[in-house]
């Protein structure tokens, strides 16, 4: 049956990580009968396997229900989308596809960065906002203080806020209720040239890229020719429906809907997330606003770990991008590694699922050099450069300014902590701006930091000072001058340009020491003795040795033993194979991550 | 088939004890299975299908002499046919000094057996208790004596490197065992594996393995106090007084094929290794019920074979001699490992003289890290 854009709403709900979000959802697939009580799982949107094992959401997922209301059925798109600071770009591309927002809080838990920022994601794109206290079920749940906190960081009525628990099923018809009273409708028109935006998508190895849209304007059916704006390519659709959460079939879509749609397209060059559809033509509608590429943060390298796999590794690389706008790749190579790909990610939870989703989805072995940020410089001759790999840095006789990335930082904690979280910024040359307190117990803290050090380990750090209640946010601010230099690190006496960092110059020595320290325990003994060194330009700074293997001989080679030891030398020889030589250095793949290593606490 | 081979190995799966660092294929304690593995032994032999000329034959274990002086010639009597040392054959025994008496050596001599290969480990008795072993030093001179009148040739098995020990200790050993009139000795560093008491133990932290260091010295030692005593070594692990070397382990070395009988023995037909199943029980188990006992099969190219040929002869002091080689595997050396060859020539792991090369001491002691290369 059809419906009129006066009985769709379209949200998304939106929390900080771990509010109840999927559970929520969960809930409202089983309220509103989508799926049936038996076959509901938990969490039941995150179905990728690393969502399972993590227990975290990491892709945006849409569902479409129906429901009855004051008597009137409507048909209600949802998507869940991904709480963690990493997986941003999923929930403002979610919101763009939305009139409104279910904002989560838990309620013991209370207001936390994210869900600060994303509230004002959702503000920003006009969006209504449904406020939820959730988990109001936890004996330790603390709902006034939680609505206070809600009402100063913003401004939301408490009156207005639903009290639910996604666990046991309280307030969830109220929520439904409020959906649909509070929610605008869509604004389409079914009658006018089709428009709508693509806001994700995947690749299937039999049915080709499926797009994932919404369409603002007109009705896309069956067989129709559709054109995909951004690259004036045009394609049949063979097959379109919705999301019930899996996907089915249906004759069309029209405004105001949400679903999918299957072209049999291969060639992954053609969609783009963020383009829009249209009728080929001259009646063709405009393209929409799409999608503002996101900010990259860190960028490593990936390797193929079998130099041959490289071109696997770029279509690997290309699938996958077309389920995830939000990293980028360009090859790059190295002495030490060969060829490979620089990739930028928002995160470092998003460069480990990248990473996992590469080894899992396409059955790659991947080398991956440790992340850094990009910094900018200004060279003597005028020109700037941006460096997103170390190596890049050329000689400091050039270079006139080096500047790095600064963020501002909101950091929301019980007040009991804001001593220690002071303490570890100042640590990490952070810029003190503000304290502003939201509730008698909880403040937030702003900071100016260096991105580079919010990036490694702040998070677990901010965690660990606040023993788990605090959580913070940041936006980049800019690129500022400061004192950094390339650190250079030396294997037998030749750099390996892979383990090459940029660091504060104040930090050289300490990251140094701790860089060698630790390759000494990553790189297995030679048959000759190994130097490491870490330098800066020509001056070496840390060093350290790896002492000669004195023996290493079996005894025994009888009979049987012959295949036996055979094996063991053989495996051996896998070993190698998987690690990379430099000069006749072997060093193990994962030796590439030492470079983290920061050294000592800082005081 | 069976008409090309010359070598035989038994193994004898029982051990009054197992010594807290043996993973081999053994029982302890189950004297009961004697019986059984007779029959077994029997049925097993009785799969050749023709009568085997043996150039050598070696009982290895466990202990073969935990048999007892009636059991060895029961083992014997089981080879009927099947197995007939040639008048000229090395045949060897594996030997536990607590074993060895006059009824014994008497045994060996109506056996045919002509070798003795004693587990001796070591003549310290702070050594000996540390290696879990149930002799005593007193044990091991007393045998010595006898088996020096017997006109057997005797062999022994050293460990060094038992935790505790020291150089000196290691010095002490030696010459206790070169004034014991030896006439060949394997010396073997102590190895760690999985699954053994000694395994965990250093798991837990109650037993210490020597230094890597220190335990190169101490094969050091070793290798130069028995050189000096004339004893040459001719393998990494063995030594031998003029013309007294192990024709049976050459002929492993040589890659000549070999047949071999018991629970955990492999043979090799020249191409494929066969190891049978190393369960003892099963072993029986499977040949009283006419079953195969086959387990593991290492089949091998021509290169394959050529390659192993090639680490198993530099691991032989007298090395590789290139037409001798090629003669005996098709291939030249220098196709197989040229590169290799040449750094390790260039690093002093190895000796070219354009016709044979061996490794250097060094070479030697870390041949474990060379043979990634070539196999
Ligand atoms: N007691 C209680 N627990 C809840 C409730 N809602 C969710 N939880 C629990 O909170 C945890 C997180 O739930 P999720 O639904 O995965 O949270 P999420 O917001 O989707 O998390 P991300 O997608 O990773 O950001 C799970 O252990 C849930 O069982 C609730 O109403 N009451
Ligand atoms: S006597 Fe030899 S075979 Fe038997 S358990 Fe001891 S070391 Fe192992
Ligand atoms: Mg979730």
């Amino acid at each position: 049956m059809p419906f009129d854009c006066k009985h769709i709403r379209n949200f998304s709900i939106v929390a900080h990580i771990d509010h109840g979000k999927s559970t929520l959802a969960d809930r409202l697939l089983e309220n509103t009968g989508t799926v049936e009580k038996r076959q509901l799982k938990t969490q039941m949107l995150d179905d990728m396997e690393l969502e399972r094992q993590r227990g975290i959401t990491i892709k945006a997922r849409a569902v479409r229900m129906e429901y009855r209301h004051n008597g009137e059925l409507y048909e209600l798109n949802l998507i869940d989308t991904p709480g963690h600071v990493d997986f941003h770009y999923e929930v403002s591309r979610s919101l763009a596809c939305c009139e409104g927002a279910v904002l989560l809080v838990d309620a013991f838990q209370g207001v936390e960065a994210q869900t600060v920022a994303n509230a004002y994601a959702a503000i920003n794109e006009d969006l209504e906002i449904v406020p939820v206290i959730n988990k109001v079920d936890l004996v330790h749940a603390r709902v006034d203080e939680v609505l206070l906190e809600m009402e100063q960081s913003l401004a939301i009525e408490p009156e207005e806020v639903i009290r639910a628990s996604a666990k046991t099923g309280i307030g969830i018809d109220d929520l439904l209720a409020a959906i649909i009273d509070r929610i605008p409708p869509p604004q389409g028109d079914p009658e006018k040239a089709l428009q709508a935006l693509i806001f994700d998508s995947h690749y299937d190895s039999y049915r080709g890229v499926i797009t994932y849209v919404r369409i603002i304007d007109g009705t896309v059916t069956k067989g129709q020719k559709i054109r995909f704006l951004k690259t004036g390519v045009t394609h049949e659709v063979l097959d379109l429906g919705q999301f019930v959460p899996q996907r089915r079939s249906c004759d069309q879509l029209a405004a105001g809907q949400v679903g999918y749609l299957v072209c049999n397209i291969k060639d992954v060059e053609h969609v783009h997330i963020g383009d829009t559809l249209s009728v080929p033509g001259k009646d063709g509608a405009a393209a929409v606003a799409g999608y503002k590429p996101p900010q990259r943060m860190v960028y490593c390298g990936l390797y193929p770990s079998e130099g041959e796999n490289f071109e696997e590794l770029r279509e690997s690389l290309e699938r996958l991008a077309i389920n995830d706008p939000s990293f980028e790749f360009q090859p790059e190579s190295s002495e030490a590694l060969g060829f490979g790909f620089r990739c930028g990610f928002l995160g470092l939870l998003h460069m480990e699922i990248i990473q996992q989703r590469l080894e899992q989805e396409a059955d790659l072995d991947l080398v991956q050099t440790a992340p850094n940020v990009t910094y900018q410089l200004l060279l003597k001759n005028g020109e700037t450069l941006e460096i997103r790999n170390p190596q890049d840095v050329p000689d400091t006789g050039q270079i006139e300014e080096f500047r790095q990335p600064i963020v501002r930082c909101n950091f929301l904690v019980p007040v009991e902590f804001i001593g220690p979280v002071m303490q570890l910024c100042s640590d990490r040359r952070g810029v003190f701006l503000k304290t502003e307190y939201l509730s008698p117990t909880r403040a937030m803290l702003s900071f100016d930091l260096p991105l580079g050090e919010v990036i490694y380990d702040l998070h677990d750090k901010i965690k660990s000072v606040t023993r788990g209640y605090g959580t913070l946010d940041y936006e980049l601010q800019g690129y500022f001058p400061a004192d950094l230099a390339r650190l250079d690190i030396l294997v037998g006496g030749k750099k390996v340009d892979a383990l090459s960092i940029i660091c504060d110059r104040r930090d050289a020595d300490r990251r140094g020491r701790a860089i060698v320290k630790k390759l000494r325990g990553e790189i297995d003994r030679h048959m000759f003795e190994v130097a490491l060194q870490a330098a800066i330009g020509t001056k070496i700074i840390a060093r350290e040795t790896i002492s000669a293997l004195r023996k290493n001989v079996t005894a025994k080679c009888y009979g049987g033993d012959i295949s036996r030891k055979k094996k063991l030398w053989a495996k051996q020889k896998e070993g190698k194979k998987r690690m990379k030589s430099i000069g006749s250095v072997d060093i193990p793949q994962k030796a590439f991550m030492a470079v983290l290593e920061t050294g000592a606490e800082r005081q | 088939m069976n008409s090309r081979i010359r070598h035989a190995y038994v193994h004898v799966p029982f051990c009054r004890h197992r010594c807290g660092y043996c993973d081999f294929t053994l029982v302890a304690g189950r004297d009961d299975l004697f019986e059984n593995y007779f029959t077994a032994l029997g049925v097993e032999l009785k799969r050749l299908n023709q009568p085997i000329k043996l150039d050598t034959l070696y009982l290895g274990g466990g202990t073969p002499t935990h048999l007892g002086p009636d059991g060895v010639k029961r083992l014997f009597s089981e080879f009927h046919d099947a197995l007939q040392p040639l008048p000229t054959a090395e045949v060897t025994i594996e030997a536990n000094p607590l074993d060895v008496s006059e009824s014994m050596i008497e045994a060996f001599h109506e056996c045919g057996i002509n070798r003795v290969s004693l587990g001796v480990q070591s003549l310290n008795s702070v050594t000996l208790k540390k290696l879990d072993r149930d002799h005593r030093e007193s044990d091991v001179r007393q045998v010595m004596n006898l088996l020096g009148k017997s006109g057997l040739t005797v062999s022994v098995d050293l460990i060094i490197a038992a935790p505790g020990q020291t150089l000196d200790l290691v010095a002490r050993d030696v010459e206790e065992i070169i004034s014991l009139c030896a006439h060949h000795v394997s010396v073997y560093c102590l190895t760690w594996e999985v699954g053994t008491a000694f395994w965990g133990k250093r798991a837990r932290g109650t037993l210490t393995p020597v230094v890597e260091d220190l335990e190169r010295e101490m094969f050091e030692l070793v290798i130069d106090q028995l050189s000096d005593a004339g004893y040459k070594q001719y393998e990494v692990s063995n030594f031998a007084q003029p013309a007294m070397t192990c024709r049976h382990n050459e002929a492993y070395w040589d890659c000549r094929a070999w047949e071999a009988f018991g629970p955990g023995a492999a043979r090799f037909d020249g191409r494929n290794r066969t190891t049978n199943l190393r369960s003892v029980s099963v072993w029986i188990k499977k040949l009283l019920n006419n079953q195969s006992v086959t387990g593991d099969v290492d089949t091998m190219t021509a290169e394959g074979a050529a390659r192993e040929r090639l680490v198993l002869g530099l691991r032989r002091r007298c090395g590789v001699d290139r037409p001798a080689f090629f003669q005996a595997s098709g291939f030249e050396v220098d196709d197989l490992a040229e590169k290799s060859i040449q750094e390790w020539v260039a690093a002093g792991f190895a000796e070219d003289d354009g016709r044979c090369i061996r490794l250097t001491r060094s070479g030697m002691l870390l041949s474990d890290s060379l043979w990634s290369a070539v196999l």
